[in-house]
């Protein structure tokens, strides 16, 4: 997927309800109320948190070319696209973004190591310089290395088979693949940046940037069937065991504890509206959630019947046809699965 | 000789560089020492080889993260394995465990801000430590050209650990400089090991073109002829990508490197050079600290830098192996009008400053809203704690002053019919007592000594990500 096929399928999705930045929000996967409730009303799973380091010139500059190439029309408030967009085709992606939430660097920055290390060892260099920096990795691939006896070339060659295929089985195309060991730094051979890989394809910076981690999804979805134990190690702490953000789980043991969402607010020390956010998460990942406390049977009912009748999720729209619900209300009914 | 057998046993190398012995030998002594050497010559071995003499810990403050890593990067690739680095990027488990064990690291490196923390000021009063460094000690003066006023606050820390014996190393410092250090670091009667600023192998050239356009011409020319490596010095980010462009453009293998780069990109261009798979990089002043490539041959401003002090570190980083380099200096009509605004972009304005007195409880959100720039909230907090608003602005005025003095001597360098090593050695209140025949452009320059480009073979670029795999990991 290209960076600009991301948000056209983005903006498809949310197309005249939400703001030209919300897309951005979206894919630096912005932990704000409305950027995780978006996610669940629209069906965005795949696309959050992406691409957690872009910047927002650059995005602003893929913008302009969308309105450039007459996929977008000016619109003061909200996204609107043109008909030329709308009927585009979403192509098909191996991205899962709610899944992985940017943790694919982590397995990265290991891969990136391990290969640097077996490569300078397995050709006899045994000082070179760490491709990775941080300790922590540095530590974790170290406890790796000495567990799989890594300066036996044996070691080399069996991890570079399991990686050679893994990889192939990974449902995304050569050049996925290729981008993918640009970024690996080896005896002689260093990681290429993304200008260069880019020049090299002839594609973008943040085209290649993108076509990276969606090789990383595809291929860790592989890696976590457990057919290839020497990557399957690499994938401790990848990927968090709830869906929900650090702070709606503390929100969460709260509520669970028998507080009232004022209480909650107070207790951490947090607007309201921030706890209303995580209950507005809570609802979205929890089949189970017990609404009853906010909301009433009826109420829900209502809302859920004007914004499926309008086809809108806009607040703003069904306040107007529900006046006695209150906008946090709102959010909450849409959230509820 | 004791020393020579300890430099060999624990670093395997067999003599000293210049300077390294005499600094060493004072430091054994129990001296405060100034040590000024040029980079590339060797400094941290001032510390390094104490530290296994000395009974306590060695506390090394550094100013720059990056230079930090590189320098607990290059003890690691030395050997050394007790070494700590203390920064705002450690994690809290991580902390803990640091802190239970400080005493018994050799090397305890700390960036000046973790210094005065309350907590940390406890824990290095806890544990012995035997020498504090000032690395790149010219940080601390506000006339240098790199200033970082944290670094000032290594002054408060000293009597809490009972004022240790200093060593202050930079490899560019005026006399101005050095009595600031003294003043600062509280320490009298230092032992001072100047090294002479100049270096013999590096040949000045200085080249004047009517425009910009001339300039890059003959950029794109000199670099096709000439045989790397070389560094390229741009003004702005923005001008070091366009450069590198210009001459990937013509088939030459360069790419650029500026500190607003993704971190993994700028470890991957320094291997690249490092590892001779590229032989030019254009650049910000922000390369050049954490590479260790001895036989740069070119250095080349393509716009004027701002102080000849970091331009006299900048070309520096040309020819370590000893073997002749060339630093060349491009100047075009005009070039002066961008070398104020660097000039001035590098000190807080007028407005930055007020916006912070007026805002006392949250100069962050200054900086968050773009009002106020990040390094400028830097400097004016620093003389906030100090001074009222007009002080402050007295202040950054004489700041300014000094600025422009400073860049009125690197428009000197361009313009002298003088010896340009002569000048440069004067910059430094040194006086420059042999010059090599090969000297500088107002002495004649002989080129031949410096190779013709020879066209390599094009590296045969993997076409599959299998053979980029086997490429990496060879059966």
């Amino acid at each position: 997927m290209l960076f600009d096929e991301l948000l056209i399928a983005i903006m498809k999705a949310v197309n005249r309800e939400r703001t030209i930045s919300s897309p951005f929000h979206l894919i630096k996967g912005k932990k704000s109320g409305q950027t995780i409730q978006d996610i669940g009303y629209y069906g965005l799973y795949p696309y959050f948190a992406v691409m957690p380091r872009l910047e927002k010139r650059f995005y602003d500059q893929v913008v302009e070319g969308l309105f450039a190439r007459g996929l977008l029309q000016k619109n003061e408030d909200v996204i609107d696209l043109t008909d030329l967009a709308l009927t585009s085709q979403t192509p098909k992606t191996q991205l899962d973004g709610w899944k992985y939430r940017g943790n694919e660097q982590l397995f990265l920055n290991r891969l990136s190591l391990i290969v640097q290390t077996f490569s300078h060892i397995s050709q006899k260099v045994n000082v070179f310089d760490p491709v990775v920096n941080t300790e922590e990795i540095q530590l974790w691939v170290k406890a790796y290395l000495r567990k799989s006896n890594f300066r036996d070339r044996a070691a080399t060659a069996a991890f570079k088979t399991q990686l050679m295929d893994s990889l192939e089985e990974a449902p995304v195309t050569e050049r996925h693949k290729m981008i993918l060991m640009q970024r690996l730094s080896g005896l002689g051979s260093s990681g290429l940046t993304w200008e260069q890989i880019a020049a090299s394809h002839g594609m973008t910076p943040l085209d290649v940037q993108l076509f990276t981690v969606e090789t990383l999804h595809a291929w860790m979805q592989i890696i976590e069937q457990n057919r290839y134990p020497l990557l399957s190690m690499l994938m401790e702490g990848v990927i968090q065991q709830s869906a929900l953000t650090e702070s709606a789980q503390r929100t969460e043991k709260l509520f669970a504890r028998g507080f009232a969402l004022h209480q909650i607010a107070e207790l951490r020390q947090l607007k309201t509206s921030t706890i209303e956010d995580h209950f507005v998460e809570l609802a979205m990942n929890d089949p189970y959630f017990d609404y009853s406390s906010f909301l009433s049977e009826e109420l829900y009912q209502a809302i859920v019947a004007v914004s499926r009748k309008q086809q809108t999720k806009r607040l703003r729209d069904i306040k107007e046809k529900v006046p006695e619900a209150s906008y946090f209300q709102i959010r909450l009914a849409l959230a509820i699965r | 000789m004791e020393l020579e057998k300890l430099l060999y046993s624990t670093y395997g190398f067999s003599s000293f560089r210049p300077g390294q012995r005499e600094v060493i030998e004072e430091v054994l002594k129990g001296n405060n020492v100034i040590a000024l050497l040029p980079t590339g010559m060797g400094k941290s071995m001032c510390y390094q080889l104490p530290a296994h003499l000395l009974p306590g810990s060695v506390l090394i403050v550094s100013p720059l993260l990056s230079l930090m890593q590189d320098q607990v990067a290059q003890l690691k690739k030395m050997g050394e394995k007790s070494v700590v680095a203390i920064n705002s990027f450690l994690k809290p488990e991580d902390k803990e465990k640091i802190w239970s064990t400080l005493g018994n690291y050799r090397f305890i490196f700390i960036s000046p801000e973790m210094l005065v923390q309350p907590f940390v000021k406890k824990q290095l009063q806890r544990i012995s430590i035997s020498l504090l460094v000032a690395d790149e000690a010219h940080c601390i003066s506000q006339w240098g050209f790199d200033f970082r006023p944290d670094y000032l606050r290594i002054a408060e820390i000293m009597p809490l650990l009972n004022y240790p014996q200093v060593l202050a190393l930079t490899a560019t410092a005026t006399s101005k400089v050095t009595n600031e250090i003294k003043k600062y670091l509280n320490i009298s009667n230092p032992f001072i090991y100047t090294h002479p600023m100049d270096r013999k192998n590096l040949v000045y050239d200085v080249k004047r073109f009517e425009d910009q356009k001339e300039k890059i011409g003959w950029l794109k020319k000199f670099v096709d002829h000439c045989e790397g490596p070389g560094i390229v010095y741009a003004g702005t980010r923005k001008k070091a990508e366009q450069l590198a462009l210009d001459l990937t453009n013509s088939g030459l293998s360069a790419s650029f490197y500026h500190g607003g780069m993704d971190h993994q990109d700028r470890i991957f261009v320094q291997q690249q050079f490092q590892n001779g798979e590229l032989d030019w990089v254009c650049s910000t002043n922000a390369f050049g600290m954490g590479v260790h490539i001895p036989n740069i041959r070119h250095v080349i401003h393509f716009q004027l830098p701002t102080s000849v002090e970091g331009y006299v570190q900048e070309v520096g980083r040309a020819g370590r192996d000893g073997k002749a380099a060339l630093a060349t200096l491009l100047y075009a009509e005009g070039d002066e009008g961008l070398l104020e605004s660097l000039v001035m972009d590098e000190l807080p304005t007028v407005r930055e400053i007020r916006e912070v007195y007026a805002n006392r409880t949250e100069p962050e959100r200054l900086v968050e809203q773009g009002i106020v720039r990040e390094t400028a909230l830097r400097v004016i907090a620093y003389w906030q704690s100090r001074l009222p608003l007009e002080g402050t602005l007295l202040q950054i005025e004489e700041l300014q002053k000094e600025k422009i003095k400073q860049a009125e001597k690197i428009r000197k360098l361009v313009t002298i019919d003088g010896c340009i090593r002569q000048y440069i050695s004067e910059c430094f209140d040194q006086h420059l007592l042999d010059k090599p025949e090969n000297c500088c452009v107002n002495d004649g320059i002989d080129y031949s000594v410096f190779k013709k480009r020879v066209k390599k073979a094009v590296k045969v670029v993997p076409a599959s990500w299998k053979d980029r795999l086997d490429a990496l990991l060879p059966s």
